[in-house]
C-alpha cells in the first residue's frame, strides 16, 4: 500500500514530505478554527518554507556529500560568490537570532533622537529646557546604540535586524512561489505542447507585458499591505521569466532520446515529468530563483519606500523612507539601510553568478 | 501461425508535415517468432524506425500518426490499446534499445537507480530486491565491478558501457521482444562485436526474439535468422538470411550485397548504387527504386510491384518476377540487366 503510494509520487522522501505537509495544513486549520492562534498564517508559510528546503535542499547535499563537494570546489573557484554565500549566512543568522537579542525596533524615545553611530559625534540644537532656548550641543554616539538612532530615537541596529528579517523572508518565500509557478507551468508547456503549450505561454506573455509594479500596487490596495500579500502578490506576478526559460531548457530535453528510452520502458506521462524533465531543469532554475532574489527585495524596499508596505513591520523600505526626511540632520538613517540593501543584493548577485557557473559544464572555472 | 508472437500486417506511419505527407512506413508487414532474431536492413530515412517505434506506439503526434494496419502481439492489436495497458507491455514485455547510448540514459541519476526504476514500476519489487536484480543484470551484460558503478552517473560510463546499461535496462523485466534500433551505431568495432554477442547470448539463453534495426549488412550477416529489407518505407525482399545473402533477388538487395567490402575478393573499389534515395514526401509512382534501377522495366514507373513468393519465405516485392509484366518488359528487363 505504502509502497505503491510511494512509487506514485517517485520515492519515499517525496511521500514523507507530502505527509508533513498534510499534518502542517491540518494544523493550520485547526489552528484558525478552533484554537487560538498559536502561529500567524504567515508563519506556517515559512514553516512550509523550511520544511521544503530540508527535504529538497539539504537532505540531498548531505546525502549525496560526492556531488556536494564537487559543486563545493567549484564555486569557491568563484571567490566572490563565497564572500557572497558568507554574507547570506550571516544575513540569515543574524535574522533568525537578532532579533531575540536586539531591543524592539518600534519603541520610540524623544530623549535619545538622531543619535549617530558610535565614535561619530555631531553638533545637534536640542531644546534646553532650563533656558528655553534652542542650544546647540555635542552628541556623541553610545555603545547603547550602536548604529545611532532615527528622528524618534528608534534603534537603528533593531531596525536594521528586523529589517534582515523582512527581507529575507520576502526574498525567499516570494521567489520559491515565483519558480514553483513558473517551473511547472514551463514544464507542462514544453511536455504536452500543441494548444496547451501555446495557451499557457501566451498567458505567461500576457502576464510579462503587464506592468508588473502596477499590478502589485493594484493588488496591495485591494487586500490591504499586509506582509503576507506582498509576497503572493510579487510571487504571482514573477514566475515569468523563470517559466520562459524552463521551458525552452524542457524543449530541448523532450527530444532527448532518455526521454523516448524510459516512454518506451513504461513510464508515464507524469513520471517522465517528475523523474525526467524536473530533476534536469533544477540546475536552470536554481540559478534563475538565486539571480531573481535581489530583485524581489528591491522590489518590498520600493513598496515600503512609497509607503505601501506593511505598516506592522520594520522594513528596510521604511527605515529608508524615514531616513531620507532628515538626511540634512542625520545622514546614517538612510545610509545605514542603503548599505545593508546594497550588499544583500551584491550577495545574492554574487552567489547566483557562482552558482551559475558551477552548474554550466561549459565554463572552465 | 501460433510461433509468432509478433505480427505487424500492412502497416502504414506517415508525418503530416507543413510539406506534404511524408509516408514513412507504407504498408510494411512481417512476423516475429519466439527466440528469433529478425532483422530490418535499409538504409537511413527509409522507415526502420519509424517501424520500430509504432511498434510500441511512441511516434510523435503530431505530426506523426498510424494510418492503417495491425500490431499483433499474441493477436492482441496493440493499435487501439488504451495508454494503460501500452505502458504494461512497454519495457515490461516488449523492451526497446535506442541508437545513441549517450543520451538515451538521464545524465542526473545513478545508472543503478535508473535500472531499478523499471523493475521498481513492472515487477513491484521492493527497493533493496531491485537493486540486487540491478547488480544481477549488470554482471550480465559485462559491466565490470558492477557493484561499484551501480552508484555511477551515465557520464562516468564509456559509450560501449553505456549501452550496456541501456541493455540491462532493457532487460530488467526479462520482456519478451527486445526492439534494437540501430545498437551499434555508435559504438566503434571491437565494443561493436562485444555488444552484437550479447544480442547472440540472449536469444540463445533467454530465448528472447530480438527485432534488430541496423542499416549495416555486415552486422546483420552474424546474427539474423530472417532479414526484411526496407526501401522507401515498404519491403523489398524478406526471407532467411540465407536467402538474402546467398539468393538475393530484388535489384537493391543485390546492390547492397554488392557493395559490401569483401576480404576474399580483392577489390580497389565498392560498387555503390547510384541516385539518392526519393523524398518520401513525393515518392515515384510505381515501384519506389525505380528511379535507381539497373534494370527497370516499363510497367516499374507505373505500378507498384506485387510480393512475389520465390520460395518459402523468401518475398520479394519486384516486377522482374511478375506474372503480370509482359512479355516485352521481361525482355527489356534482362537486357538491361547485361
Amino acid at each position: 500500500m505504502i509502497k505503491q503510494i510511494s512509487s506514485k509520487v517517485g520515492g519515499l522522501k517525496n511521500l514523507i514530505f507530502i505527509g508533513t505537509l498534510l499534518v502542517l495544513v491540518l494544523v493550520l486549520l485547526l489552528d484558525i478554527y478552533l484554537v487560538d492562534q498559536i502561529l500567524e498564517p504567515l508563519e506556517y508559510f515559512y514553516l512550509f518554507f523550511a520544511i521544503a528546503a530540508i527535504f529538497y535542499g539539504i537532505y540531498p547535499l548531505y546525502a549525496n556529500r560526492r556531488l556536494t563537494k564537487y559543486y563545493w570546489e567549484r564555486i569557491k573557484r568563484h571567490r566572490l560568490s563565497v564572500f557572497g554565500l558568507a554574507f547570506i549566512v550571516f544575513l540569515i543568522a543574524v535574522a533568525l537570532i537578532g532579533p531575540l537579542l536586539t531591543q524592539d525596533p518600534t519603541e520610540v524615545n524623544f530623549q535619545e533622537k538622531n543619535l549617530p553611530p558610535v565614535g561619530l559625534t555631531i553638533q545637534q540644537s536640542v531644546y534646553d529646557l532650563k533656558a528655553e532656548e534652542f542650544v546647540t550641543q555635542e552628541t556623541p554616539g553610545t555603545w547603547q546604540h550602536p548604529l545611532g538612532t532615527d528622528d524618534k530615537g528608534r534603534d537603528m541596529l533593531a531596525m536594521l535586524v528586523s529589517g534582515a528579517r523582512v527581507s529575507l523572508q520576502v526574498g525567499l518565500l516570494a521567489t520559491l512561489i515565483a519558480i514553483l509557478i513558473g517551473t511547472i507551468m514551463g514544464v507542462v508547456s514544453a511536455y504536452l505542447g500543441g494548444w496547451v503549450d501555446m495557451a499557457l505561454m501566451r498567458f505567461t506573455d500576457v502576464m510579462m507585458t503587464f506592468p508588473f509594479f502596477l499590478l502589485l500596487v493594484f493588488i496591495i490596495f485591494i487586500f490591504g499591505p499586509s506582509l503576507a500579500f506582498i509576497i503572493l502578490a510579487i510571487g504571482l506576478t514573477g514566475w515569468t521569466g523563470t517559466a520562459r526559460l524552463v521551458r525552452s531548457d524542457a524543449l530541448s530535453l523532450r527530444t532527448r532520446e532518455f526521454i523516448m528510452a524510459s516512454k518506451s520502458l513504461g513510464a508515464s506521462d507524469t513520471r517522465i515529468v517528475l523523474r525526467h524533465l524536473v530533476p534536469n531543469v533544477i540546475s536552470s532554475v536554481i540559478v534563475i530563483a538565486t539571480l531573481s532574489i535581489p530583485g524581489v527585495i528591491l522590489a518590498e524596499a520600493a513598496l515600503s519606500f512609497i509607503g505601501l508596505g506593511d505598516p506592522t513591520v520594520t522594513s528596510w523600505g521604511v527605515v529608508l523612507n524615514a531616513g531620507q526626511r532628515s538626511l540634512d540632520t542625520a545622514w546614517w538613517v538612510a545610509v545605514e539601510p542603503g548599505i545593508m540593501l546594497f550588499l544583500t543584493v551584491l550577495a545574492f548577485n554574487f552567489l547566483g553568478d557562482g552558482i551559475r557557473d558551477a552548474f554550466d559544464p561549459r565554463s572552465q572555472l | 501461425m501460433s510461433n509468432n508472437i509478433l505480427e505487424v500486417k500492412n502497416l502504414k506511419t506517415y508525418f503530416f508535415t507543413g510539406r506534404g505527407v511524408v509516408k514513412a512506413v507504407d504498408d510494411i508487414s512481417f512476423s516475429l517468432r519466439k527466440g528469433e532474431n529478425l532483422c530490418l536492413v535499409g538504409e537511413s530515412g527509409c522507415g526502420k524506425t519509424a517501424t520500430a517505434l509504432s511498434i510500441l506506439r511512441l511516434i510523435d503526434s503530431p505530426p506523426g500518426r498510424i494510418v492503417n494496419g495491425e500490431i499483433l502481439y499474441h493477436g492482441e492489436d496493440l493499435l487501439p490499446s488504451s495508454s494503460a495497458r501500452l505502458r504494461q507491455i512497454r519495457g515490461n514485455r516488449i523492451a526497446m534499445i535506442f541508437q545513441d547510448p549517450q543520451s538515451s540514459l538521464n545524465p542526473v541519476f545513478t545508472v543503478g537507480d535508473q535500472i531499478a526504476e523499471q523493475i521498481k514500476l513492472h515487477l513491484g519489487l521492493k527497493h533493496k530486491q531491485a537493486m540486487e536484480r540491478t547488480l544481477h543484470l549488470m554482471e550480465q551484460v559485462g559491466i565490470p565491478r558492477a557493484r561499484d558503478r551501480m552508484k555511477d552517473y551515465p557520464h562516468q560510463f564509456s559509450g560501449g558501457m553505456k549501452q550496456r546499461v541501456m541493455i540491462a535496462a532493457t532487460l530488467s523485466c526479462d520482456p519478451e521482444i527486445l526492439i534494437a534500433d540501430e545498437p551499434t551505431t555508435a559504438l566503434d568495432t571491437t565494443i561493436k562485436a562485444q555488444i552484437l554477442d550479447i544480442f547472440r547470448d540472449l536469444k540463445q539463453k533467454r530465448n528472447m526474439s530480438i527485432l534488430f534495426i541496423t542499416h549495416d549488412l555486415g552486422t546483420v550477416a552474424g546474427i539474423a535468422d530472417r532479414i526484411v529489407v526496407m526501401y522507401g518505407g515498404r519491403m523489398a525482399e524478406a526471407g532467411t538470411a540465407l536467402d538474402i545473402f546467398d539468393h538475393p533477388q530484388h535489384p537493391y538487395t543485390q546492390g547492397l550485397i554488392s557493395c559490401l567490402p569483401d576480404i576474399s575478393t580483392r577489390r580497389d573499389r565498392l560498387t555503390p548504387i547510384p541516385g539518392m534515395i526519393p523524398s518520401l514526401i513525393n515518392p515515384p509512382e510505381g515501384c519506389i527504386f525505380d528511379p535507381r534501377c539497373e534494370r527497370r522495366i516499363p510497367i516499374c514507373g507505373r505500378e507498384k510491384p506485387p510480393e512475389i513468393v520465390i520460395s518459402g519465405e523468401h518475398l520479394v516485392a519486384c516486377h522482374l518476377y511478375s506474372q503480370a509484366a509482359s512479355p516485352e518488359d521481361r525482355i527489356e528487363g534482362s537486357q538491361n540487366a547485361k
